[in-house]
């Protein structure tokens, strides 16, 4: 069975770019413009991973990242933060806060699906 | 008056002998009488050419004065009894009688005399057989006459002589009262040896002993052992030039304590004896005052010494009064060199006022004025203030120049701007750094894809969307070049802000889609402001199409209004739009901060706005409730501090 990921991104042309790159790599793609949409795809939807913005109108990625850190049901889900300012503060403040991967802009497909691999690899190590 | 006193007695003297020389030379007695009678003249001229020689202040004597009257009077009579010519003795009788009258003091020896005068009056009319004559009878009332007329003469004497004490008695109260009540310590002192004679209740109480012991000691006891010596070569002074006056002496009190006075002296002489009047005043609470003003002057000139800021003191012809030892510190000099100099002559080496100096503005307007002041001598940059010091009438009377080095601040403050334009660009290079990297991400991500794809069709779709990302990306750097146009200087004009209103709504109306919005005008007359036109016009177009937008074009108005506040002005852009969430409003002048969709604002608008009021001094300030509208305030002073 295919992974599912849904992207949240208030850019149509980076959903759109993940969309078709992560598709051709096997991967069920659902997309959200802002963090709000985003939280309704996650209550209605199971994913195994989660790809979203910092800065968004209505709901930041941070915000998104705690709601979904406190819901019991999709707090184990791996989260990617896709940043546009690659600053350190941020970085060390994601990964305490439970962001499992960071994706800086502009990123190539190359960096994207090096991200996903690394998660899943790890979530198939702790496995065994 | 003495002098006079003798002339008046010599001339009535000369009066009476030549009266009763013609008495008794034409009388009609007896050789004998006669003899008697010149002898009695020749006495009586000799004692009134000896009286010539008798010094004048003895005329001025009372003793002397009644003595001789009395004597003059014995005479007189005695002469007309010699003389014969008057038949009677009764004027004899007569003159006895005022003789008694006037020793009437003692009443009762009056009596007693007068009683026994005329027992012998009575003794002697008997001897010579005139009680028995024809006329005894006229003879014999003589004998009770002389002692009722004596009787009656001397109450009268003695009731007026009565009237008299009292009067004087009544007088002496008075002066013993001013004596006894006076505020100062008076004490009479009896000359060699210095006794005290008197003293009054000041006295008393000041040393604490009584009346009755004071007037048993010597005066020199009453003062401290350390001043006698000082005190006794007054009184030699004062012996000496007959009154004088010391700064202080020490006194001491009854318990051995001393206390200062200060003591005058006067010598007074009367007829038999001469006095010494000492007056003094307590000083001690003299000394209390002045203790307690040298220390509140001490007080107010450590305070004034202390302030660290240069204070001076100038007459209003620019004179130095006063200066702190801040002044003295800054200018290596002294206080004597300073003073009565100009100012500006002993600051600044200048002849005249120097330009923009508050002192001139207090010293024309009489009110507080200040300014900052840049000194090129040391690079420093003073604030100075000065302060109209006024006499009762209203006059100006002097300035307080109070100076405050700004240096350091000012040093700090420019640091601070600097630091937070670094801050700002900072601030602006994240933003940008979000804001090019997300559409330069689609461009990457697309281009990418692109170059994977084989369908002609597919790849011209992502081209759509690569040029579309590019275009967005030439969008931000636009709106960048606005930021480097604020930080120019350039022209700067007087502005009617009424003025440029009208034409950035008309600026904006063709730009936006307007619909059917209705515009409100409220403008005031208002001052005109200094600044670049321009920028000014690039704030309300930013606002004015920010609320036409709000307003979405359904049943919107749009409020323009203008107001003059006391130094500013005050331009409000109003809307009845979808308002401002509460929590976005303290991140609205955040540059790339912005609610509308990808691509329809860069989020630099309300940030270029922000940076234009804040860089003419001015406010803005923005309400909103959402769903009811927007309102911007903005302030814009009319007369910028020259700093």
């Amino acid at each position: 069975m295919n992974k599912k990921v849904l992207v949240i991104d208030d850019e149509e042309t980076i959903r759109k770019f993940i969309k078709i790159q992560l598709g051709k790599a096997g991967y069920e793609v659902k997309e959200a413009a802002d963090g709000e949409q985003g939280m309704v795809q996650l209550k209605r939807d199971r994913f195994d991973v989660l790809i979203c913005d910092i800065m968004m109108p209505k709901k930041s990625g941070w915000e998104v990242l705690r709601e979904v850190r406190s819901n019991p049901e999709t707090s184990e889900i791996p989260v990617i933060f896709l940043t546009a300012k690659n600053e350190d503060d941020d970085m060390f403040k994601g990964y305490e806060q439970g962001v499992t991967y960071y994706i800086t802009k502009p990123f190539t497909k190359s960096q994207l699906l090096f991200g996903l691999n690394t998660i899943f690899d790890k979530k198939k190590n702790s496995l065994y | 008056m003495e002098d006079q006193n003798k002339k008046k007695i010599l001339s009535l003297r000369w009066t009476a002998i030549i009266v009763t020389s013609y008495l008794i030379i034409f009388g009609k007695g007896k050789i004998a009488h006669i003899d008697l009678g010149h002898l009695f003249i020749l006495v009586y001229i000799l004692s009134n050419l000896l009286l010539i020689f008798i010094p004048q202040k003895w005329f001025s004597n009372l003793k002397f004065f009644y003595s001789l009257v009395l004597i003059d009077t014995g005479i007189v009579s005695l002469g007309m009894f010699l003389s014969e010519k008057v038949t009677t003795d009764f004027y004899l009788v007569f003159f006895f009688i005022l003789i008694f009258a006037s020793m009437s003091r003692n009443y009762k020896l009056l009596m007693i005399i007068s009683g026994v005068t005329a027992s012998l009056y009575g003794i002697l009319l008997y001897s010579w057989g005139l009680l028995n004559s024809e006329q005894g009878i006229s003879y014999i009332i003589r004998i009770p006459f002389i002692f009722i007329m004596a009787a009656f003469y001397g109450y009268i004497v003695q009731t007026f002589s009565k009237e008299k004490q009292r009067q004087l008695a009544i007088s002496e109260d008075k002066y013993r009262g001013l004596f006894e009540n006076a505020n100062d310590g008076i004490i009479i002192l009896r000359n060699s040896p210095l006794q005290i004679a008197d003293v009054n209740r000041e006295v008393e109480r000041l040393t604490g002993c009584e009346r009755e012991k004071l007037l048993q000691k010597d005066a020199m006891d009453l003062f401290a052992m350390s001043d006698r010596e000082k005190a006794l070569s007054f009184f030699e002074e004062v012996i000496n030039k007959g009154e004088g006056r010391t700064d202080t002496l020490s006194l001491i009190r009854k318990d051995g304590e001393s206390f200062e006075v200060d003591l005058s002296i006067k010598r007074i002489d009367l007829e038999d004896e001469s006095f010494f009047q000492v007056i003094f005043r307590d000083l001690t609470e003299q000394r209390k005052l002045e203790k307690k003003i040298r220390e509140s002057k001490r007080n107010l000139e450590a305070i004034f010494d202390g302030i660290r800021d240069q204070l001076s003191i100038q007459a209003p012809d620019y004179r130095i009064l006063r200066v702190n030892m801040a002044v003295i510190g800054k200018y290596h000099t002294t206080f004597q060199e300073l003073i009565a100099r100009k100012c500006y002559e002993a600051y600044h080496q200048k002849t005249l006022p120097c330009e923009k100096c508050p002192v001139t503005m207090t010293i024309e307007t009489k009110q507080p004025s200040s300014s900052i002041m840049k000194i090129p001598e040391d690079d420093s940059t003073l604030r100075v203030f000065s302060y109209p010091i006024l006499d009762e009438k209203g006059n100006l009377s002097s300035v307080i120049e109070y100076t405050h080095d700004i240096t350091e601040e000012q040093r700090l403050h420019e640091q601070l701007i600097q630091s937070e334009k670094l801050a700002g660009i900072g601030i602006l290079a994240s933003g940008i750094a979000h804001e090019i990297n997300n559409p330069l991400s689609g461009i990457i991500g697309m281009a990418e894809t692109s170059l994977e794809e084989e369908d002609i069709s597919t790849i011209r779709s992502y081209l759509t969307d690569i040029l579309n990302c590019g275009q967005r990306i030439s969008e931000i750097v636009k709106g960048l070049r606005s930021y480097s146009r604020i930080a120019k200087q350039e022209e700067q004009n007087l502005i009617d802000m009424n003025d440029v209103l009208e034409e950035s709504l008309k600026m904006v109306r063709l730009a936006v889609k307007t619909g059917e919005v209705e515009v409100a005008k409220n403008f005031q007359p208002i001052d005109k402001v200094v600044a670049n036109l321009g920028e000014i016009q690039q704030v309300f177009t930013n606002l004015i199409t920010n609320a036409f937008q709000a307003t979405d074009g359904k049943g919107g108005i749009l409020t323009l209004s203008t107001r003059s506040l006391r130094d500013s002005v005050e331009v409000k852009v109003s809307d009845n739009g979808m308002g401002i969430p509460q929590k976005y409003l303290s991140h609205i002048f955040d540059p790339f901060f912005t609610t509308k969709k990808t691509g329809e604002g860069t989020g630099l608008g309300l940030n270029i706005v922000y940076r234009i009021v804040t860089k003419y001094g001015g406010t803005i300030d923005v309400k909103s409730k959402e769903g009811l509208g927007t309102t911007f305030t903005l302030r814009f002073p009319t007369r910028r501090d020259e700093a």
